[in-house]
């Protein structure tokens, strides 16, 4: 009788899981399958596939393919954008929790710019840091030094880039999460510190951080997801991937090669390698969290 | 208690030059957007405007195709929303309030799930829907919706677990099934929960650029994204002709999140720990 009815209960849970079990085959394990039998071919989406074997991972592996670059620059991209996203927003949450007056006006103007979309966060940073008529460069004249030209320099850019990570949704959603888990540190730990003489600072390291290291952990896991997504939607109206190929990450050389050139296999071979590099940074990310 | 006082307002200061920081984007958006093309141009830039040019607002929204923009995003938010809602709260009930087989295995895949960025699955999902025929149309973007988002699951689930177990037992007493508990206790206890989800989706879908940029090419129907970088040529910064009237456009397209913000704080603030970054619609 008992085992009926968990047999029973066990379909019935199922039943309500099958839209979840429809989109995952469908739009996330079917296509990741695809995508690595699609990585094995040549296509242009005209006819038929060709079955290539690996020739398109040698080709991205290949001495003259600038494809080693590509990967450099989305690794340089993810560690700027989740360390500067994750670091302005604890920051943010902790002066948030500082005692002061009007402290829902201060929460507003430190979320705004992370609801703002990506396209509106590109052009006003673009008119910004515009060299001619930039505001940046008008500053930089104040105080007496000459403003780079930095949408079309492959150095000077990743300073807009930087800022644009500071700026980012992920910001103000982590912002969120750390101005509440700060609270839940326990105020007699600040208490019994203080009595011990310790400086902010040292509080900050050995009360703040402890009693908030699993919520870091999960915002840097979140941010590092964030990052890969929000890569094509912040560089692609900011940068286009330039100057040259400088800021050239895998999301926009996967959407150049596949949507612009119609190259699907070696589109793929790359979208493979990203899902790897994503799994190997989640694994390690994870076992980081598990150990916590 | 000098002292006190200096620190207070110490903090205050800092907090104050955070502030503007982070309010600058959006306020140099607003003044920008006031000004004549050549009073973008003058230098020293201009702060405070004599003459602010309200007029270009009329112009970029009587511009071919901008309230177009403005519909077709309309929809996308809609059509996510709705499926969003429905789909991942089902979804994540049995996983908040049931025991079955396969359990923590489902919650495992969700949870890995939530870490495939959109670009790796992108080419085989653009090379299904252009089987279906879907391509430039709105199915691509919002039929995915209503099958469950991992994110939205993973949100639904942890605020279902708050809820007393106890709930669900008295209303089984009752003689209630489970789809009956779950319609008629469950959702009416998670008000802000579906606020908390409904708010995300709407504000992704209004930030979101890349999958419109892969299934779109109608102009008639592009959504605000498409539209910035289109009609005001923002690729790169090296087209750009007309500042004023693009910062107003921006303008335009960064207030609404920011309303739904500010209506939706109170229940985003509760934040479980959970609600943290990116959602797939």
């Amino acid at each position: 009788m008992i085992k009926i009815k968990t047999k029973f209960s066990n379909l019935k849970a199922w039943t309500y899981l099958t839209p979840w079990i429809v989109g995952f085959v469908v739009f996330t394990g079917g296509p990741i399958i695809a995508g690595f039998l699609l990585s094995l071919t040549r296509w242009n989406m005209l006819g038929n596939p060709t079955f290539v074997g690996l020739d398109n991972y040698r080709s991205l592996f290949s001495k003259n393919s600038d494809f080693g670059n590509t990967i450099k620059i989305t690794l340089i991209y993810t560690i700027l954008a989740v360390g500067l996203s994750v670091i302005t927003a604890l920051f943010l949450a902790i002066l948030l929790n500082m005692d002061v007056k009007h402290k829902a006006v201060f929460q507003f103007m430190y979320f705004v710019p992370s609801v703002m979309p990506s396209v509106v966060m590109a052009g006003i940073l673009l008119l910004m840091f515009n060299k001619d008529l930039g505001v940046v460069n008008w500053f930089l004249s104040l105080l007496g030094i000459k403003g780079p030209n930095w949408m079309g320099s492959s150095g000077y850019i990743w300073v807009v880039i930087a800022l644009a990570s500071v700026f980012s949704y992920s910001t103000g959603q982590m912002m969120i999460t750390f101005n509440t888990a700060l609270k839940d540190v326990p105020t007699d730990r600040y208490e019994a510190s203080a009595l011990d003489g310790a400086s902010s600072w040292q509080q900050f390291i050995h009360v703040t951080l402890p009693g908030i290291s699993s919520i870091l952990l999960f915002n840097t896991v979140v941010a590092t997801v964030n990052s890969f997504n929000s890569s094509f939607s912040m560089l692609f109206p900011l940068t286009n991937g330039g100057p040259g190929t400088s800021t050239q990450v895998l999301s926009l050389a996967i959407y150049q090669k596949a949507f612009k050139e119609f190259d699907m296999g070696l589109a793929s071979a790359m979208a493979v390698i990203l899902f790897v590099l994503v799994a190997i940074i989640g694994i390690i990310e994870f076992r980081l969290m598990s150990k916590d | 208690m000098k002292n006190k006082n200096m620190k207070a307002a110490g903090r205050y200061l800092l907090m104050s030059i955070v502030a503007l920081i982070m309010f600058f984007p959006i306020a140099w958006i607003f003044i920008n957007s006031l000004k004549t093309l050549g009073g973008i141009s003058s230098f020293p830039p201009q702060f405070f405007l004599k003459h602010p040019q309200w007029s270009n607002y009329r112009r970029v929204l009587l511009t071919p195709n901008v309230l177009n923009y403005f519909r077709n995003t309309l929809i996308l938010i809609a059509g996510n929303t709705i499926g969003t809602l429905l789909s991942s709260s089902i979804v994540a009930y049995p996983l908040a309030r049931m025991n079955f087989k396969g359990k923590s295995a489902v919650f495992s895949l969700i949870i890995a799930t939530m870490m495939v960025p959109t670009v790796t699955t992108i080419i085989p999902q653009f090379i299904l829907f252009r089987s279906f025929g879907w391509l430039d149309s709105f199915l691509p973007m919002i039929v995915p919706s209503f099958f469950a988002g991992p994110y939205n699951v993973f949100l639904f689930r942890q605020f279902f677990k708050t809820i007393p177990k106890s709930i669900d037992e008295s209303a089984a007493m009752d003689g209630l099934n489970s789809w009956q508990i779950f319609i008629k206790m469950i959702v009416p206890l998670s008000k802000g929960t579906f606020i908390t989800v409904g708010v995300l989706s709407a504000i992704f879908w209004w930030n979101e650029l890349f999958t419109p940029l892969i299934y779109i090419n109608s102009e008639s129907l592009k959504p605000l994204t498409l539209g910035a970088l289109n009609a005001f040529k923002l690729d790169g910064g090296q087209n750009v002709t007309a500042w004023n009237l693009q910062m107003a456009f921006a303008m335009l397209m960064a207030v609404p999140p920011m309303l739904l913000y500010m209506f939706a704080s109170k229940y985003l603030m509760v934040g479980n720990g959970a609600s943290t970054g990116d959602k797939e619609g």
